[in-house]
């Protein structure tokens, strides 16, 4: 437990990081009447997280190793303008041992755990001892790195096929191998260890069992400096590509009141074993028995963290900032409940015709979704262009039901309302998604978007009406820009009404 | 008025038989189609057919006389087939050069790596060049053997849709 135990009020928080979360955070600093600190990329200046801030400073060109990643730079800025704390988002420098301690040095305070905790949980080697020690069950595998292919082979015959190779460094995917059949072994150790060396420096490798049919489930946990822990319940996440979360949902659909106080209680187990202080993420790997195995932990805020918030009714981003001003915990477990179900739809930039590809642009429309239910955290407007340096996450959807099937009808709902044009977006897939069979029965793990990929793929059929009705609307705007061109013609003091008087005309359109 | 308007290999005559207000009969081909149909901002359209409603965005694309046009389940990319075009289509034909090899970016993005040059000789499947767009790269190969032509684009470059990247030649055989 940290020994500065006296309470000390956070009065600016500088915000490292850009896009959708860097809004969010913002958002809860402002009901706490703290003020905000933006920094940006040069590809960031128009972005709204810069205009939402207090102040907001530049911090170095596009790319994120000499903007975002740049730690001198940030602490710099923070000092400068008087920010107390940092917070740090997710990605970037959030689970960043070194940006943490280099904080500490400083004097700022950091919204999240100990360097310490960062480091133990980071080494994913180091984070299953851990676990072990606290009686937490992993998925069964090697305990110590293993260097060499002779001892990686006898580890796997111990273990018995099919097993996951895994980098200890590792994260996203990378040196990650599922091995299914023994004559794949060698080759498959090779290339996990020379895609380790390149993504990590480090070829060192850890061997699981692998869990097949496999949901993924996490849960949150928040604690305070004085040795506090409350789990806020699970998020499922198994709806994936490329390792990469698509649709979470909380309750989770296959969860029983027994399994989730049970997960509940070693996910507490395990946040207390790393010292930990702050929100964070303990994430398990469930087969279909619910047997389940502790995965790694996530030192910091999550993307889907709105729909625990939704369900049990806590601002997390608020909770992280009062915890690291030195308060107790407001709550304890008992005080904790899940209320009806939450589902988040990522709506990324993304071309879902053509394998996903990242699609950045200029947004030239844009509606939202509102209505009872519904919450919509993004941060791209009309006429904003997406920048091609960074994440293509542009908006995440989530809504609120009394139980799962008013929540997926409010989401198809959403979804339908939801228009962005400009750029690709996965919107009509997540519609699919929402329409597909095995998701509307709950019944789905992590290899729901490949088994289901033709029907979440597939296109209505458009008749000849259809395409004759767009054609009709082509014709409309073709007379009407004769029209405009003419009118300006004939009167050129009446030209285009001025842009206030535009956003004038919105406004009382809408009392 | 009547225009001519092309969509999906489709040449279409749209045709105004009739204009109240917001009321519209037109034909389109040999089908006759009363709508209601208003403009509702600079690009998008409600049109009301049969009862039914739907929201049609009409968006002027970068081509001139192009449009993308978003209804919610489908988009199509219709033109305007007028004098102009006409000639223009009829010249694009005749320039028209058979067998080359054109990969151009399908995003906006950065080229992070370029393999060849021209004159590099290169077979089918060898790659090109690597783009990199929102934390993603994607490796373009060649469709076919040939000789690279041209690359108009160097490593560190920043790309807009739609740019050309490589230009490949069949080998002419001597």
């Amino acid at each position: 437990m940290g020994s500065i135990m006296e309470k000390k009020p956070i009065t600016k928080v500088l915000v490292a990081n850009r896009g959708e979360i860097a809004i969010r955070i913002m958002r809860s600093c402002r009901e706490m009447g703290i003020e905000t600190v933006a920094v940006f990329s040069e590809a960031d200046r128009s972005a709204m997280h810069v205009r939402y801030a207090n102040e907001a400073y530049n911090i170095g060109p596009a790319p994120s190793s000499e903007s975002y990643l740049n730690m001198d730079k940030i602490i710099a800025t923070a000092k400068a303008s008087g920010a107390d704390a940092i917070h740090p988002g997710y990605g970037f420098l959030s689970e960043n041992s070194k940006f943490a301690r280099r904080c500490r040095e400083e004097g700022l305070v950091f919204i999240g755990p100990s360097p310490e905790s960062i480091e133990m949980m980071g080494d994913k080697i180091s984070a299953r001892k851990k676990m072990i020690a606290a009686g937490v069950p992993i998925v069964p595998g090697t305990t110590e790195k293993v260097t060499s292919e002779a001892e990686a082979i006898k580890h796997i015959k111990e273990i018995g096929l099919p097993v996951m190779i895994k980098a200890s460094a590792g994260g996203g995917g990378k040196g990650m191998r599922l091995v299914k059949k023994e004559s794949q072994i060698t080759s498959s150790l090779r290339a996990a260890r020379s895609e380790a060396k390149t993504a990590f420096g480090d070829d060192a490798l850890y061997i699981e069992k692998y869990v097949d049919s496999p949901h993924h489930i996490e849960f949150q946990i928040l604690s305070d400096k004085y040795g506090n822990t409350v789990h806020l319940f699970e998020r499922e996440c198994s709806v994936q590509r490329r390792h990469q979360k698509v649709v979470e949902e909380t309750p989770s659909p296959i969860m029983t009141p027994e399994v989730r106080s049970q997960m509940g209680a070693y996910a507490v187990a395990a946040a207390n074993a790393a010292n930990y202080e702050g929100a964070g993420t303990i994430e398990f790997i469930v087969d279909e028995h619910l047997n389940f195995y502790f995965l790694e932990m996530n030192t910091r805020l999550q993307v889907e963290h709105p729909i625990t918030e939704r369900v049990v009714g806590v601002d997390l981003v608020k909770e992280q900032i009062r915890i690291a001003e030195g308060n107790k915990l407001p709550f304890n477990q008992e005080d904790l409940a899940q209320s009806g179900h939450a589902i988040e739809c990522r709506i990324y930039a993304e071309d879902t015709d053509n394998n996903f590809m990242p699609n950045p642009g200029t947004i030239t429309h844009i509606t939202e979704p509102y209505g009872f239910g519904i919450r919509c955290d993004g941060y791209v407007y009309e006429g904003y262009t997406i920048p091609i340096y960074y994440d293509s996450l542009i908006s995440k959807l989530i809504v609120w039901g009394r139980n799962r099937d008013e929540a997926i009808e409010r989401m198809r709902r959403a979804l339908y309302e939801y228009k962005i044009t400009g750029v690709k977006t996965t919107i009509r897939f997540l519609e699919r998604i929402m329409d597909t069979p095995d998701f509307r029965k709950g019944m789905y793990n992590t290899h729901f978007i490949e088994k289901n990929s033709e029907f979440l793929l597939v296109k209505g059929k458009c008749d000849r009406n259809c395409e004759d009705i767009a054609l009709i609307a082509t014709y409309a705007q073709y007379i009407s820009r004769i029209d405009e061109s003419k009118k300006l013609n004939a009167a050129p003091s009446e030209k285009k009404e001025t842009n206030w008087k535009r956003q004038l005309r919105k406004f009382t359109s809408r009392i | 008025m009547e225009l001519e308007l092309k969509v999906n290999n489709r040449n279409a005559i749209v045709k105004e038989v009739k204009r109240e207000g917001n009321l519209l009969t037109l034909s389109v081909d040999d089908a006759i189609y009363e709508v209601d149909i208003v403009k509702v901002n600079s690009q998008e359209f409600s049109v009301l057919y049969k009862g039914r409603s739907f929201n049609i965005e009409v968006i002027e694309s970068k081509e001139p006389k192009h449009y993308n046009v978003n209804t919610r389940d489908f988009k199509f990319d219709v033109e305007v087939i007028d004098n102009e075009s006409r000639y223009r289509q009829s010249r694009m034909q005749s320039k028209l050069v058979l067998n080359d090899n054109i990969i151009r970016s399908p995003m906006p993005g950065k080229v992070v790596r370029v393999f060849v040059k021209p004159g590099d000789i290169v077979e089918a499947g060898q790659p090109l060049i690597v783009l990199s767009a929102m934390k993603m790269e994607s490796e373009f190969k060649a469709g076919q053997r040939g000789v690279v032509k041209e690359v108009p684009v160097k490593e560190g470059d920043t790309v807009d849709n739609d740019q050309l990247l490589v230009v490949i030649e069949d080998i002419k055989e001597k």
